[in-house]
């Protein structure tokens, strides 16, 4: 990965976590639904996983955050008002923050019963293959949703049609609050891909370059038409799986949000090399500071769907 | 006019539509060389290779899904079922994915996806051989048709295959022989418009595919008896032309549905409650539903005869309710 890519991948995790950690105050203090699954702690992941793809590929996307859609292009204000209801999001108040959209950025959406990505994306592969040979579709998803059944479904007929597909898994460890120990048959969701016979690889998903790399060879393979390839970034969740999560399930709850944010670690990495100067580090806080801050304007002035939208957008 | 099957129809529509448009994908689990389990794609692998049309595994799920991944970015697919029942099997790509997706991301895409479901054919057992259009019919999102003969089957399907919306498309495993005049050329028909298959001032039947068919046979019975039955169709429950059968229940001041499934909550109730909130000064007699007792339909014909209507029950039930 080049040097912009690496600084754009940090810009893009800052913004997404403070945007998200302004999303949680806003929802804490009931000026929006509680609706969010916090990201935070998987944003690098996430951001330098999509780093790899073209402007012209697609992503269907998991419910952990929003860093997906910032890295995508999609913008604040959009994202921040499909949380409100209010006018000015993707969705027009039928998916929350659940279904943002974003189709000239390449977001597909999102399945809200975990695992409907699986089968979307084979539909999404099969059309691409077929209407716009060379671009991929990439599914991101946890390492619980693996455990549904349109997980073995879709890689198998993928693998048989060797479609444009690829299948990017965040392992945090948790299914909500069952460990992935006490749920899953195999050591690494990447050892599923052997069912398939795909290439299965395991990465460390705080490592940006790292996931980066993998990713780009995913994406070679699928745009040469050798099929798909499942990908298990090793992340931690720093937060509850949804805003109200106390984690008593989780003695560690408290100091893991010092001991394995990735987030600073970054940073110094980028400072040693010189990417980064602690000026330049101010500089992009006070940038996502200035966007969020304007996004929160837009949705603050703008006005709630009005109900009538209820009743719209069912039938083309 | 072309005297051919019901499933030819079928085959006729699924050539057309290949040919006319080269969006359209056709695959199921043995659609291809075999031509599927009831050889209605028969010939059409041949016709157009395997990029068009192909198997699936026996993955209900992903034919499904696949379906609305493949319409949403342009395809037109459609999808063959083995078995109407299946729609269970894939309930979540059924209900949410192809009802829903476009919905909950705010109209951002088109779903041009057609499942073709064959139903009803009792004597198959309990979970392949169900009519189960009242769950579709429920559920917002998913369009219906219900086709009663081999015009409507070719003419349907081809209005579903161009249609932008998903459509539940069930073909009645009993009809997939019944012959019947098929127009010339290219030609398409209408979902949400009803047809009066028979006219009468009696009863107003309303009944679709096999209970179509049997509702006609007893109605000639009925007419030797000098009752004349109306009998309506409605070819799609959504849309669901509720107009002509109002109308039609003016004019007959009775109305007697008949259909292939449970009877708690099936289309029989959504017609009951339709009336009695709009037609209800024109209602003569008490509503009446033919319909399977809440059972799971059995194997053994002799079973399954004791619970699905039969032309005998039809004439029956219209007896007493003239009186």
């Amino acid at each position: 990965m080049d040097n912009t890519k690496l600084l754009n991948v940090y810009k893009t995790s800052v913004l997404a976590r403070r945007f998200e950690a302004r999303v949680i105050q806003m929802a804490m203090a009931g000026e929006m639904p509680p609706s969010l699954h916090a990201g935070a702690g998987q944003e690098v992941c996430q951001t330098a996983a999509i780093a790899a793809l073209n402007p012209e590929d697609y992503i269907l996307y998991g419910h952990r955050g929003i860093a997906y859609m910032i890295a995508r292009g999609t913008s604040l204000s959009a994202i921040l008002a499909d949380m409100a209801g209010k006018v000015g999001g993707t969705n027009n108040g039928k998916g929350g923050v659940m279904h943002v959209v974003d189709v000239p950025h390449g977001i597909l959406g999102e399945s809200g019963t975990l695992g409907g990505g699986f089968v979307m994306s084979v539909g999404v592969g099969m059309a691409l293959k077929r209407k716009m040979p060379g671009r991929v579709v990439v599914y991101f998803f946890g390492d619980g949703t693996s455990n549904r059944g349109t997980f073995h479904e879709s890689l198998n007929w993928a693998t048989v049609q060797r479609l444009p597909c690829i299948y990017f898994c965040e392992n945090n460890g948790f299914a909500v609050s069952v460990r992935t120990s006490a749920s899953t048959s195999v050591q690494n969701i990447a050892d599923r891909a052997a069912g398939y016979g795909i290439p299965g690889v395991v990465v460390d998903g705080t490592d940006p370059v790292a996931v980066y790399e993998v990713m780009e060879k995913a994406v070679e393979r699928a745009r040469a038409g050798q099929g798909p390839t499942l990908i298990e970034a090793k992340v931690t969740r720093l937060l509850g799986h949804y805003l109200a999560d106390q984690q008593t399930y989780r003695p560690d709850a408290a100091t893991i949000l010092t001991t394995k944010d990735p987030l600073p670690k970054f940073q110094e990495s980028l400072l040693r090399v010189g990417i980064l100067t602690n000026a330049l580090v101010k500089q992009i806080e006070d940038d996502a500071q200035r966007q969020i801050d304007e996004a929160v304007a837009t949705v603050n002035a703008a006005p709630l769907l009005a109900p009538e939208a209820a009743l719209q957008d069912l039938y083309a | 006019m072309a005297l051919i099957t019901y499933s030819k129809a079928i085959n006729q529509a699924l050539e057309e539509e290949l040919r006319r448009d080269q969006d359209v994908i056709l695959y199921g689990q043995d659609v291809a060389e075999w031509g599927g389990i009831f050889k209605v794609t028969d010939g059409l692998f041949e016709k157009f290779g395997p990029d068009r049309v192909f198997n699936s595994p026996i993955s209900e799920n992903v034919m499904v899904g696949a379906g609305v991944g493949a319409a949403m970015m342009g395809l037109r697919p459609v999808v063959e079922l083995q078995f109407a029942d299946f729609i269970f099997t894939a309930g979540d790509e059924v209900f949410f994915k192809a009802g829903m997706w476009r919905f909950m991301h705010g109209g951002a895409f088109k779903i041009p996806l057609v499942v073709r479901c064959p139903s009803g054919g009792s004597g198959f057992g309990p979970e392949h051989s169900a009519c189960p259009e009242a769950f579709v019919m429920h559920a917002p999102g998913l369009l219906c048709a219900v086709p009663s003969t081999p015009e409507d089957a070719k003419g349907l399907l081809k209005t579903a295959i161009r249609m932008d919306n998903p459509v539940m498309y069930f073909e009645h495993k009993l009809l997939y022989a019944m012959r019947g005049e098929v127009p010339d050329g290219d030609y398409t028909t209408p979902f949400g418009k009803a047809v009066v298959r028979r006219q009468g001032d009696a009863v107003t039947i309303v009944a679709w595919q096999e209970m179509l068919r049997r509702s006609l046979a007893a109605a000639d019975r009925l007419s030797k008896d000098g009752i004349e039955v109306e009998i309506v169709d409605p070819r799609t429950l959504n849309p669901f032309d509720r107009e002509t059968i109002i109308e039609s229940v003016k004019k007959t001041g009775a109305c007697l549905v008949v259909e292939e499934a449970y009877r708690t909550l099936g289309v029989g109730a959504e017609i009951g409650a339709m009336l009695a909130e709009h037609a209800l000064p024109y209602l003569d007699k008490p509503f009446k539903r033919l319909a399977i007792p809440d059972v799971p339909l059995p194997t053994s014909p002799q079973l399954v005869d004791a619970v699905v209507p039969s032309v005998d029950a039809i004439y029956k039930a219209v007896k007493d309710l003239v009186g």
